[in-house]
This record gives structure tokens, sequence and C-alpha cells, in this order.
């Protein structure tokens, strides 16, 4: 059965190896003399103020957790996408009273505000 | 299970990742050709009758490139970033199949690498992995146009995964199976953008902004935040992520094709199964086209307005899609 | 906009500030002089009584025989008619003189840039800072007794150059740095940027006082000086809370060389040639306005021929200019080049024109004080008639399908840099951007030059003053582009193209002129001071790109960052103009 999944291991071990070499193929052949202005951090040629990493907008983060919900939800309609002919109309009934029980939640956060980018 | 199974697996395995490479540099010089005669211009006509060799050339130039790496920067995540971006593009399109099988050298060899039975799952998840790429790079940059274009891409592609899934659920249906060889099989009679074009327009809108690419392409908007999440990076490992980009567009081309044009199918294909490759190819030279046309045709959408579009209007829209295909296909009995 | 009938008439005024208010007398000067303590309280009843809303131009003269630091003003009203000219003397040793921000927003940078190079303090501007000349410059550059490094003479044309019949470079003869003054103690290659630090703490304190649920942290961002979409080494500093502007400050001067130093330097004809230089874009209407400042002032006017072959120039100029902008507007939205590229095939035509007429196509050089260079070479005008009846309506049309009603381009520009009627005016904004916020000012009508009151045309203005309006008063400006020219090429007559023979030393009898011009970007102004002598005194420019920008932090307050960049490819901005 897992030897169905052992080409996506011999591609992957490749595809490994093509990224690793394509960065030492930049590393030997690239020539490298850093001097402080060259290593500073690019903002349109003035010096940056403060660090460039830093609290950013909290938006950013309310999407990742809410990703994080629905994406749990594809998860699950996918095997009942698969089988639905099979499980007939109570799949569906029972497949629509989940999704519903989680567009609650989706509404929710859309009212809360939780998608405004304002 | 034995030696020469596994020695076509890895034949098979370098010709698909030389073919995605070599794709990738082709798909550039395509690009560059379609854009200027859209934009009244030659485009590049120097490197070799036609400009062919233009990539060749374009790559020799970043090997031999300094690379920089900003002084403050994380310096492992920032040289493993474009390493974790380019990985998925190549490995994803392993489950799309090319055709059915050909006999060769008087061996049947079957025109695709790996036919699972969760082939769509394994889409997705490689999908998602995609991102920590793109994250990391921005983050690891300490550079501010960096990290802002860092949190967009993420941002904007977790919020357009949730409709690329959706829309992607509804061929499964429809083939009753998660094999894309099944699914491409049962577009024999009718494809299924035929049946399902809204799910087709959702896969296609959010597989663009899945791959940031116009009118989507705000995590590198020029515009404002210079180059986004790649701003620190030169050479090679810039080559890595640009490279990334346009393998991720010829798999969305190939995944689409599969999913709701036919993939590989065609007429004769039956008879003739090596026209299988030439017609998967032809679909996706159509779709990189389109893509390319719309680059060249529409102006950006605002951030925030992308967003909501996202959350606001394609998301419901593709579940409702699904549950909609669910309820006609099981009281229609379709 | 103030349409109401001025209370009080601006002679009343006059005597009302009887003896502290006196005309200035000297040979070819008009306007009034005033003393600094009067200016506001002044400049208060001509605003708000006499209804002179905006203040076009401010700069300063030395002079420097007279010991006297004299600021000049020139006020319009927007309503139409000539200017009222008003100026201030101060002594040359510390001049001091009360600045005008409070109440025209728009002398913000004028003044600035008086004190950088002028030296005049402004009491109570709010941000005296230098504007072009960077923080450790010393000297103020535009004094008469200030001299460059590579100095030879006072003025052109240097009699160093060419002793024996050979040409001798200043530079060859004083290699570099032997006569580039710093401060003491400076070092060139460690020098870091002094101003910054305040300038950066100061935009974060004044964007503190917002308070949000969540604790973000306000980035502070420079978008420029090297940067993909600010048209040039423009920079504008930005304070960000997640995606949203807290406030900006351009910064500009990158590209400054001085024009008008060297405006100084050069003779009257040769400054022809460097008025092309500043709006590289459309040097036909650079030349137009100068040669009517230097034209005002020898006081001849050309003959019918010319003045229609200018006019036509001018106009081309204006479609091209629009045309290009239009389509880089749509680049600053995110449109990968293909609308930039469809404008710049339309202006390619016109530059034919120009080649053909003037020998060049951007830097045209073809106006001359008393008509223009050459007259049009054969078959010119054949195809300037073709290019206005059939090939740029046709294209014209062409965009406004493509652009008009396509939503994306509303959606990104509608109701995002809204800049109102009475800040407009306050801020000194001109052209299109003035008239998209609704005043239909234009300076073609207000005050007419050359022959446009010949012709038959529309003032476009918009409603709204947002990018979107911007865009749709350009596009309608084309259009009347394009009737002035339609009759321009049915009425041209015959004759000669120049008033007297040509010079090449223009004889300019002493006095001052202000000839401004409608040019593409706005209200254009050559300020010139003669004092007889082959060269000018003084030569300002007010430079609408420059003064446009005054607003671009009004119009970008809270906007999206994405937005930034669309305002400013709305406000038209050429850096050469900008920083001159």
């Amino acid at each position: 059965m897992l030897e169905k999944y052992l080409p996506l291991a011999i591609i992957l071990a490749f595809a490994v190896f093509i990224g690793f070499f394509v960065v030492i193929l930049g590393t030997i052949f690239g020539p490298r003399r850093p001097t402080e202005r060259k290593s500073a951090p690019y903002e349109s040629g003035m010096i940056p103020y403060g660090p460039g990493t830093r609290r950013m907008n909290v938006s950013y983060y309310l999407v990742a957790v809410l990703f994080i919900l629905f994406d749990i939800e594809i998860v699950f309609v996918l095997p009942w996408a698969v089988i639905f002919r099979e499980l007939g109309v109570p799949g569906l009934v029972l497949m629509g009273i989940f999704l519903v029980v989680l567009e609650v939640a989706f509404v929710y956060a859309w009212k809360k505000g939780a998608l405004e980018w304002e | 299970m034995d030696g020469a199974m596994i020695l076509e697996w890895v034949i098979k395995s370098i010709f698909l990742i030389l073919v995605m490479t070599g794709g990738f540099a082709y798909v550039t010089l395509y690009e560059r050709k379609v854009l200027a005669r859209i934009q009244v211009r030659i485009g590049p006509n120097r490197a070799g009758p036609f400009g062919v060799l233009q990539p060749v050339a374009d790559g020799i130039k970043l090997i031999f490139k300094e690379e920089l790496v900003p002084a403050k920067a994380d310096k492992l995540i920032f040289t493993l970033a474009p390493v974790l971006t380019v990985i998925p593009a190549l490995i994803i399109t392993a489950v799309v199949p090319w055709g059915t099988e050909v006999t060769l050298f008087g061996r049947t060899i079957k025109l695709y690498l790996a036919d699972i039975n969760i082939a769509v799952l394994y889409l997705m998840a490689v999908t998602s992995i995609s991102i920590y790429g793109i994250a990391l790079a921005g983050w690891s940059s300490n550079n501010k146009y960096a990290t802002l274009g860092g949190l967009r891409a993420t941002a904007q592609m977790i919020s357009y995964e949730l409709a690329l899934g959706f829309a992607m659920i509804v061929p499964v249906m429809m083939a009753g199976s998660m094999s894309l060889v099944d699914i491409v099989e049962s577009q024999k009679p009718v494809w299924f953008v035929f049946v399902q074009p809204l799910a087709f327009l959702i896969y296609f809108i959010a597989a663009l902004a899945e791959i940031n690419r116009s009118p989507f392409d705000m995590p590198e908007a020029e515009q404002e935040l210079t180059a986004g999440y790649h701003t620190e990076y030169s050479g090679m490992k810039f080559a890595l992520f640009f490279m990334a980009e346009y393998i991720k567009m010829i798999a969305i081309s190939m995944i689409g094709s599969s999913l709701f044009l036919g993939g590989y199918r065609g007429p004769f294909v039956d008879q003739l199964p090596a026209l299988g490759p030439l017609y998967l190819f032809i679909k996706v030279a159509i779709v990189l086209f389109v893509i390319i046309w719309i680059r060249a045709t529409l102006p950006r959408i605002r951030y925030d307005r992308l967003m909501q579009f996202g959350w606001k209007v394609l998301f419901p829209l593709a579940l409702l899609n699904v549950f909609v295909t669910g309820v006609v296909l099981i009281l229609v009995g379709g | 906009m103030s349409v109401e009938k001025p209370v009080v008439s601006l002679a009343d005024l006059c005597s009302r500030y009887e003896g502290l208010l006196v005309p200035d007398e000297r040979q070819g000067f008009e306007g009034y002089l005033i003393s600094p303590d009067h200016l506001i309280s002044f400049c208060r009843s001509l605003r708000d009584d006499v209804g002179y809303d905006y203040l076009s131009s401010v700069t300063g003269v030395d002079n420097f025989p007279a010991e006297q630091m004299e600021v000049v003003y020139h006020f319009y009203r927007t309503t139409g008619g000539p200017s009222f000219n008003l100026k201030l003397q101060v002594s040359r040793h510390n001049p001091v003189v009360p600045s005008l921000v409070p109440l025209y927003p728009g002398a913000d940078f004028q003044e600035r840039e008086a004190w950088d190079l002028l030296g005049i303090r402004f009491e109570g501007h709010p941000d005296l800072r230098r504007i072009m000349m960077w923080e450790g410059f010393e000297g103020f550059p535009l004094r008469k007794d200030w001299r460059e490094p590579f100095f030879e003479d006072e003025a052109k044309p240097f009699k160093s150059r060419w002793p024996d019949g050979q040409v001798i470079r200043s530079e060859d003869q004083n290699p570099y740095k032997n006569n580039v003054r710093y401060p003491n103690d400076f070092d060139p290659e460690q020098w870091t940027p002094v101003g910054d630090d305040a300038l950066y703490k100061g935009m974060l304190n004044l964007s503190q006082n917002i308070q949000s649920e969540f604790k973000t942290d306000q980035i502070v961002v420079n978008l420029g000086p090297q940067h993909p979409s600010t048209h040039g080494v423009f920079r504008m500093v930005v304070v960000l809370e997640g995606e949203t502007v807290l406030s900006l400050k351009p910064v500009m001067g990158y590209l400054h060389r001085n024009h008008e130093k060297i405006g100084e330097r050069n003779t009257f004809l040769q400054n022809m040639p460097f008025t092309d230089r500043l709006d590289y874009i459309s040097s036909m209407s650079n030349n137009f306005g100068y040669a009517l400042a230097v034209e005002k002032l020898m006081g001849i006017r050309p003959p019918e021929r010319a003045e229609y072959i200018r006019v036509m120039m001018a106009e081309l100029t204006r479609f091209l200019n629009h045309i290009f902008s239009i389509g880089f507007l749509l680049n600053d939205l995110g449109a990968f080049f293909t609308p930039a590229l469809y404008a710049i095939e339309e202006r390619e035509l016109i530059l034919d024109v120009f080649e053909a007429v003037s020998g060049s196509r951007m830097m045209c050089n073809y106006f001359r004080f008393g008509g223009v260079a050459r007259d049009l070479p054969d078959g010119v005008l054949e195809k300037i008639k073709e290019l206005v009846n059939d090939r740029l309506p046709r294209k014209l049309e062409e965009f406004e399908r493509y652009l008009t009603k396509n939503d994306l381009v509303r959606i990104r520009c509608e109701g995002v840099g809204v800049l109102s009627p009475e800040e407009a005016i306050a801020l000194s904004a001109a052209g299109p951007i003035l008239r998209a916020s609704g005043v239909p000012y234009d300076v073609r009508r207000a005050d007419p030059y050359s022959i446009y009151d010949r012709f038959d045309f529309d003032v476009a203005y918009g409603l709204h003053g947002d990018i979107y309006d911007r865009y749709l008063v350009r596009v309608e400006e084309m259009r009347q582009s394009l009737r002035i020219l339609k009759q321009v090429v049915r009425d041209i007559p015959e004759g000669p193209i120049m008033s007297g023979k040509p010079q090449y030393q223009a004889r300019v009898p002493p006095g001052e002129a202000y000839g401004r011009v409608e040019g593409p970007k706005g209200e254009l102004g050559f300020y010139v001071v003669s004092n007889g002598k082959p060269n000018p005194w003084r030569y300002h420019v007010r430079a609408p790109s420059f003064i446009n920008l005054t607003s671009l932090a009004t119009m970008a307050k809270n906007q999206k960052i994405a937005d930034v960049v669309a305002i400013l490819g709305s406000i038209d901005i050429v850096l050469g103009e900008v920083d001159r």
C-alpha cells in the first residue's frame, strides 16, 4: 500500500537536491565582497529607522486563526465528497448540519469585524 | 516492487523535474514575448534566434551574481526560505497524469509518476507548505518591505486557499474519487468546466491569488513594496523564488487542466495514448497565455479589497457551490 | 471656492493701508511694498475681504547692491483676473519676515525653498528646514555673493573658456575637492543624514495619539529615493499602522542642480534651452512661459503666425503630457506597462512633429523672444492636421473606452486622495489637481495670454477632487486641446515668425516680469528680474510639480499605502521640475 507513495519520496529527494544545489551553485560562482553599506537592509536607499521586524497589524493574525478553522472544515468535507453518493440523503443532511454550525462561526466573525481591513 | 520499477520512478522523477525547470525557463521567455506583443513591442530577440537563448543567458548571469545577506538577517532561515519555496513547487505536479500508458522499449510505462488515491488532498497539502518559504523569507530579511510583503503574502495565500480547496472538491464529487487519473478519466463524456463553470472560475481566481499573480500580485507589489518578500534576495536565491513562481504557474495550469479541462484527454487519445502529453501541453499553454494576458491587462486590486473579496465573496460562494452540487447530484442522481 | 463678491475693493484696501503700503516705483517694476509688521494683517484682509485667495508664488530676490533682501508674493483670485504683487524689503544681513503659511498653507514649500537658497527666515513657519540642499550644507547658494565650487566668472559667456581659441575647462584647472567647501570636521564618506532622526521622531509623535484596541507598532517607512514608483529620486517618509498611512512627509532635492543659479549666470537666450530641462516631458510649455516673461520685459509681441505656432505646440504638449501621465497612473495602479506603452505610441507621433519643427524630440528649444526659431517645414501642418482630426481623437476615444468605465480603475480611484476645493486653493494646487477639486481655474481663461482669448474651449473641472476626477479632467483637457488645435490649424495665417531680426543677445531693459502659462501640470510661472545687463538678475521658476506636492500630505492621510503611490501618480510630477 505504502509503496504507492514511494515515487513521491523519490521526487521529493530530487527536489530537495535541486533546491540546495542551486543555492550552492550561487555560493560557489558568485563573488562575495560584503561591505557595511551593501549588507544594510534595503529601504529605498535610506538608513532604516528602527528594526525591520516588529509587531504588525493584528488583522493578519486574525486571518491566520480563521484560516485554521476553515481549513479543517475542508479536510472534513473532502472524504465526504468522495463517498457522498453512497451516504445519500442522510450524509447530506449531516454534512449540512456540520457546515451550518461552522458557518455560524463565520458569520459571527464577519459581523464582529474580523474581516475588515480598515 | 522490483528494481526496474524503482529505476522507472527515478527516471520519471528526473524527467519531471527537468521538464518543470526547463519549462520555467521557457515560460519566462513565453511571458516576455506575449507581453511584448500585447504592448506593441518586440521582446527579447538578441540571444539566439527569436531570443530562445535568453533564459540561458539570464540563468548564467544570475549564477555569477553576488549574493547579499542583510546584516541582521537570520542567516539560516534566510538561506532555507528559497529552498522551502521551490521544493513544493517542484513536487506538486507529481500526481498529475500526462496520459494513460505507452509502450516504450517493450515495457508498458504509465505516463504519471504517482497515482495515489488522495491526490487532491496531496495537492492541498503541498500548496499549504509552499506558504512557509514566503512567510519565512519575509520575516528573516529584517527589512520592512519584506516583512510587510511576507505578511501580506501569507494572509492572502491562506485566505484564498480556502476557496481553492472548495473549488477542488467539486471535481472530486463529480468523479467520486480523489485520484487525478480517475478525475481525468471521468471527464471522458464531458469536461467538468462545462458542468461546473463556477467552480472552474473560483479555482482560477483563487489559484492566481495563491501564486501571487496579477491582479493579485500584492505581496510583490512593485509600486509600493519594491519587491515584497524577496526584496533582499539576490543571485541564485532570488532565482529560486523566481523559479518557484513560474513553476507554480505551470503547476496550476496543469492541475486546472486536469481537474476541469479534461487533462490529457482529447480526440483519438484512447487509440494513441502518446497524444496525451501533447494535449496536456496545449491546454497548459492556453491557460498560461490567459494568465499572462491578465497580467498585461489588469491593474492591481488594493490589498484590503482583495482580502475582503476572498473572504466575503469567493469563500462563501465556493462553499455554497460544493453544497448545492451535493444536493443536486444526490437528488437528481448525476 | 469663494464666488461671493469681495467685500472690499482692492483700491479701498490699499487706501486703508495708506502710508504702510508703498507702490513700487522703480523703473519697470510694479506692485506694492509693505513692511513686515503689517504683512499678516494685510494679507488676511486681502484674502478674506478682497478675494485674493490664491497665493501663486513666493520667492526672494537678493538685492545685493542695495544690501536688501526682497520677498516677492504673487496673489491671484481664483475667479480670474491679473495678479497682485506684494513685496517686502528687509536687511540682507538678517532677513526675517513673517510666514504666510498660517494664511496660505501653499506657501509652505516655497518659503522653505526661499530659506534654503536665499537664507530668508520665515518667522512662524511650522517646519522651516532645508528643502533642496542637504542638511549639512553651509551657505545660501542663490545669494549673489555665494560662489559654486567650480566658479569661473559672474556671468556667461565665460571669458576664461576660450582665451586663445582653445577650450579650458575649470574642472581641469581646479581638481575635485580642492574647491568644495564642507563644514568643519565633516567627512563625506562617513556622513549620515543628521536631520532624519528628528524628522522620523517628529512624525511618530504627531501620530501617536491615535488609539486602537490592539497595540500595533507604528512603522516609519521610506518610500524612495531609490524606489520604483516615485517617478524618480523622490522620497516620501511614511508612518504606517498596518496598511494605513498615518502621516506622510515628502523629501526632495535629490536632483537639485540649482537651476536658478545657473539661469542667473546664463544670458537671457541661453536660458531658453535650459527651461527644456525643467519638465522634460513638456519642454514646449516651459519655453512658452519663459518667452512670455522676457517678452513682457522687452515689451514685444510675436507676429500672428508665431502666436498660432506657439499655441499649437503648447496644446500638442498638453495632449502628450496628459496621455503619458494617464498611462503611468495606470502603471502606478499596478497595470503592467500596457496602458503606458499604448500612451507612448501616441506620444511618439507628437514627438515626430516636434522633431520636424525644432530638430529635437524632447529638448525642443523652439521658442525665441518675439517668435519661434523656425517656421513649420513643408508637410508638417498636414501631419498635424491628420493627427488632430483623425488619429488622436480616435485613440483618445479608445483610451476612454478601456479605462473610464473600467471597474478596477474606478474601485482604485474613486474617493481616494480627496482634496476639497478649499484645501486645493489654500494649498496653491494648480492645474488638473485644482480643477478636479471643483475650482474651474485655468490661466488660459482666467488671465488669458498669447491668443487664447480667440479660441473656443471649455475649462474641464471635476466635482469630487479624487484620483478619478483628476483622470477625467485630464481626458477632458485632452479633448479641449484637440478642439483648440482644430481651430488653430484652420485659422493659422501665413506671415513672418519673428518680430524684428533674430538676435543672439536679447537686449532686456531693467524691470521685473512674471510670465505664467497654464502648463500641462499646472500654472507654470517664470519670475524674471533684469538690471539691463545681458544676464537676468533673478530667474525664478514657479514649478507646478513642486508646489502641487504641498498637498500630497493632505491627500495621503489615512489612505492605504497602495493608494499613496496612485495619489502621487495622479499629481503627475516630473522630478526635473520638482527639484530644479
